[in-house]
């Protein structure tokens, strides 16, 4: 039993029971903080990976940046936390089948996932080789990224201010 | 090179024991840098405002003030209003100062005494520095209080907005560099530091960093004639020391960045300086910009809250867009000719 495996069996069952509990809470504010603990050690499992980058944008994006949007969210909206069980047999069967199936592709797919067994040193300059092979190897799909991002900025904007309008009409 | 040898070598009990010493020695140090800067905070700004400031406990220089305010501080009744969120109320000090202690880590004071030498130093401080907001924010909405939670929603608001300011300024000097390590950025200013290469980084960083730092001009999340005491008005006693430590830690952390980023670090003013130990010029220059917070909180009046958002995101990003924009063009001349 190595350091490392023991490193990843804390982080991997922090980052589950984050997951558990959020879906468990009835206050929907302690979901969060139980989103952020599952943020946190996934950013700890990258660094075991090696992907020191990946792990400090998953802090900077998710723990904090994300997690606050969530909480501005929650609080600056009027809503009743009510929680309902669904009521008929068959639609707690087809959820059961659903998540059968998920989890039953997402074991194929990382069970018979190949990258190749060439050894790459990725902890020496981490940010760097991410850079180079962005901007060259898959500048398309970065430049497409950002025009999506883009769109969904400029929506956000038209969505906020279609509210306003009629507001302003209302008084 | 020392610490250098201790960080390249195998881990185990005795390299674990020589890093948990060191640690606790700066841990220690920051408590006494912490303590220290409150008396001379209050020190400056008396004489600044015509009066003496502490002059009671330990002498006629009130050298035993803080210590006394802590002990009162322990001491205290500790009270959980009925009403509030109890688990989120004791958790939340604690996103607030954890991530304010982490972010140290990778701060290097000298040539010899750092703990880290990654290659995303800087990244690591803002993206760990983030989560604090998550802990003033919770603290507000946990307290049950309007004003808490007004001073929560403040605090987290401007957090946010003036984080990518910060972020971006410092961009100029990671394109100048090539490198994000901490590290790295003090041994490229050997010749010249880069408050004179990135004089528009450092106005824009400075700013940015007040507001990240909730000190006056930008203290509008415990704005006390308007909130109270903001995020912080139900807590007492040790817990609200907690995140008063909090900002302190944050304020002896960003001006060592702002030392590190701008300033050479452990680098000497001139070259023929260079028989003065690093740890001197670091503490120096140290020094001056920690006199600079309590300047500025005696001499500025609060922004008011409709200009602070529209300041981040219309005046300095934009100026901060701008700088990485210059800077790539002016390294591309350089290297042309």
């Amino acid at each position: 039993m190595t350091g490392e495996f023991i490193a990843f069996m804390v982080l991997a069952l922090v980052a589950i029971m984050g997951g558990v509990l959020l879906l468990n809470f009835k206050n929907i504010i302690h979901s969060v903080v139980a989103l952020v603990f599952t943020f946190l050690s996934l950013a700890g499992i990258y660094v075991l990976l090696s992907a020191e980058f990946v792990a400090v944008v998953q802090v900077l994006v998710y723990a904090g940046s994300i997690t606050i949007i969530l909480l501005f969210g929650i609080m600056m909206t009027k809503h009743k936390a009510t929680h309902t069980e669904p009521k008929s047999t068959w639609k707690k069967i087809l959820a059961l089948l659903g998540v059968l199936g998920f989890a039953a592709a997402f074991y194929l797919g990382i069970y018979n996932l190949d990258f190749g067994a060439e050894q790459v040193p990725l902890h020496a300059n981490n940010t760097e080789q991410i850079g180079i092979a962005l901007y060259s190897k898959y500048i398309i799909p970065f430049e497409l990224t950002s025009v999506v991002l883009l769109v969904a900025l400029i929506g956000a904007i038209v969505l906020a201010r279609k509210d306003d309008n009629k507001e302003a009409d209302d008084k | 090179m020392m610490m250098q040898e201790l960080l390249a070598s195998q881990p185990g009990p005795v390299n674990f024991l020589i890093f948990f010493i060191q640690a606790v020695a700066l841990l220690l140090i920051v408590l006494g840098f912490v303590t220290y800067v409150i008396l001379a905070e209050r020190k400056v700004l008396g004489f600044m405002q015509s009066r003496y400031g502490p002059n009671r406990v330990g002498g006629r220089l009130g050298l035993l003030q803080t210590f006394a305010d802590i002990l009162k501080l322990l001491v205290k009744e500790d009270t959980i209003p009925d009403k509030a969120d109890k688990k989120l109320f004791i958790l939340a000090p604690g996103f607030a100062i954890v991530p304010a202690v982490m972010v140290l880590a990778v701060l290097p004071f000298t040539e010899h005494f750092h703990f880290a030498d990654i290659g995303i130093g800087l990244l690591y401080y803002f993206g760990i520095a983030g989560i604090t907001t998550l802990g003033l924010l919770l603290g507000g909405w946990a307290s049950n209080n309007k004003y808490s939670l007004l001073g929560g929603a403040r605090a987290a608001a401007q957090m946010v907005s003036y984080e990518i300011p910060l972020v971006m300024s410092v961009l100029g000097i990671v394109l100048l560099t090539g490198s994000m390590n901490l590290i790295d950025i003090v041994e490229a200013q050997e010749k010249v530091w880069f408050v004179f290469t990135q004089p528009i980084a450092f106005i824009v960083f400075s700013i940015a960093a007040y507001a990240e730092l909730n000190r006056v001009p930008f203290d509008l999340p415990e704005s006390e004639n308007e909130l109270v005491a903001g995020f912080q008005t139900e807590y007492g006693g040790f817990r609200w020391a907690m995140f008063y430590l909090a900002e302190y830690i944050y304020a002896f952390a960003m001006s060592a960045l702002a030392v590190v980023l701008f300033f050479g670090g452990w680098q000497p003013l001139f070259p023929f300086l260079d028989f003065i130990p690093g740890a001197v010029w670091f503490g120096l220059k140290f020094a001056i910009l920690v006199f600079g917070l309590s300047w500025v909180r005696a001499t500025w009046p609060r922004v008011r809250p409709d200009h602070l958002m529209e300041f981040a995101w219309k005046v300095l990003l934009p100026v901060a867009l701008a700088n990485i924009f210059l800077t790539a063009i002016a390294k591309e001349l350089i290297q042309l000719f």
